[in-house]
């Protein structure tokens, strides 16, 4: 099942432990990831404190931030869908990627801006005392969860996928 | 020759043999890619479709039950002699998540309190007293100016208008100027327009002091005298009565709006023990039981509560001389 690809260049020992061990480290990220995304989701429930939660960081407007509100969390439970399916895997670890990285760009705008509020990265969220915001701790998460997508963008093949029931790789 | 056209012919084929590979695998990709776009869009657009018809089922703009103000400064809406359970809400006028349940609750509190089905009984504090300015100061300004809307019987139309119009947190907002034109969309009379503006200007000179003269001081010396550690675990009433015994007069403060909201947050805090304490805005409880998110914060959570309480009996006396009914 993990036969290398016909244009692959011929492998030397070490391309080949790595591509022993490679489609097992994607399948993990892929299920670490999606685990992420659906403890994520589902603790911002019910979505008024969500909404909450993303009129703290002050960067939209009221009727924008309701609408982030209801649908952030029910975009990270269809991206933990696609990963755990292996549905256009590669694309499902480059858009979670890139969700990471805008969050840890709002993070660090409301670092810049001097507020004190909780990242509501997993429910919570709104103003907190100035001693008490966790920044750096959110921050770091959210490049771990990144580094995982990105894996998963760059090496998208592994055991059960859709993608490889649907022919887009072998 | 004939072997060299042979060679060229063999590389066409097989040139057009990789461009077919090629198209194929693109023709994969994208079903694939459509594939998982209408998964990510069935699984927002319906999760977004229910989650909005919690939202909407929550609309009311019928006739209010009638309100009456409580001795403490809170306001009971029900309807005469209702026999339903107790539902309490306590909310800071500066505090977002009150805002989130008051736009997405505050219609289903109405429903219920007119139809009978709930006693509602709105609990004004301000858990943002002791804060910096401008929070303090706008939490307490406005709690006064809905003490002084309840005063003519506007506290439920002018309680929706706080919300509305909360300030960003850390802002300055629910200026004197502001409290008094959103009274003015209650449709008061000129008298009745006249005497809230009389007494939000002395309610908010009374805040004035309050957060920028009076309570630093006094935090100050409590810093020194008791330490930030005992400090912490005071309630702003603790605070007081320890200022009034160590030289920082709370006396200002009797009479005054500002003053009661004050206490009744500093009741909040005490009314209730063990899983129902009292520990942030906003606090919704049902006979005295705290509800949780999934309850306070969804309306069908709300409205299911409600249904499933036995009827309840309100914890505190109307001001005898009906000053709600005005």
């Amino acid at each position: 099942m993990d036969t290398p690809d016909d244009t692959l260049a011929p492998e030397t020992g070490r391309a080949s432990r790595w591509d022993a061990v490679q489609p097992w480290l994607t399948l993990a990220c892929r299920v670490g990831l999606a685990a992420v995304l659906i403890t994520a989701a589902v603790s911002k429930y019910p979505p008024a404190l969500s909404v909450q939660a993303v009129e703290a960081y002050d960067l939209f407007p009221p009727e924008v931030a309701q609408l982030i509100g209801y649908t952030l969390p029910l975009f990270e439970l269809a991206l933990a869908v696609l990963l755990l399916a292996g549905l256009a895997t590669r694309y499902a670890g480059a858009v979670s990627a890139l969700l990471m990285v805008a969050f840890i760009a709002g993070i660090a705008s409301a670092v810049a801006r001097g507020l004190s509020i909780d990242c509501g990265c997993f429910g919570g969220g709104g103003q907190v005392e100035p001693g008490e915001t966790t920044y750096g701790l959110s921050i770091t998460r959210d490049i771990a969860f990144a580094a995982m997508g990105a894996l998963i963008a760059v090496w998208p093949r592994s055991p059960l996928t859709l993608d490889r029931a649907l022919g887009l790789f072998r | 020759m004939g072997s060299e056209a042979r060679r060229r012919s063999r590389e066409r084929l097989k040139e057009q043999r990789r461009k077919e590979k090629r198209a194929a695998k693109r023709n994969r990709t994208l079903m694939v890619l459509t594939a998982a776009a209408l998964v990510v869009v069935a699984i927002v657009g319906i999760g977004y479709l229910a989650l909005s018809a919690d939202r909407k089922s929550a609309a009311y703009d019928g006739a209010l039950a009638p309100r009456a103000l409580q001795e403490d400064g809170s306001v009971v809406m029900a309807q005469p002699d209702a026999q339903a359970p107790v539902v309490e809400v306590y909310a800071d006028y500066q505090c977002p998540a009150c805002r989130q349940f008051e736009l997405l609750n505050g219609d289903v509190l109405k429903e219920n309190a007119a139809d009978g089905r709930a006693i509602v009984h709105y609990r004004p504090v301000s858990i943002f007293a002791q804060q910096q300015v401008p929070v303090s100061s706008n939490s307490l300004r406005a709690g006064a100016a809905a003490r002084a809307a309840a005063d003519h019987d506007r506290f439920v139309e002018y309680n929706d208008l706080l919300f509305e119009n909360q300030p960003t947190e850390g802002k300055e907002g629910f200026t004197t100027d502001e409290l008094k034109d959103w009274f003015a969309d209650t449709d008061p009379t000129e008298a009745q327009q006249e005497q809230f503006d009389q007494r939000l200007d002395q309610e908010a000179a009374v805040v004035t002091r309050f957060t920028e003269e009076y309570l630093p001081a006094l935090t100050e010396d409590a810093m020194e005298q008791i330490g930030q550690e005992t400090l912490g675990t005071m309630v702003l009433t603790d605070l007081l009565a320890w200022g009034a015994d160590h030289g920082h007069d709370p006396s200002f403060l009797e009479g005054t709006y500002t003053g009661q909201i004050i206490e009744a947050t500093g009741n909040a805090y005490t009314r209730y023990s063990g899983d129902n304490a009292f520990r942030g805005t906003p606090s919704v409880y049902i006979n005295g039981e705290l509800l949780d998110n999934n309850s306070a914060m969804t309306a069908r959570g709300l409205n299911e509560a409600i249904a499933s309480a036995e009827p309840g009996e309100v914890d505190t006396e109307p001001v005898s001389d009906g000053g709600g009914a005005e």
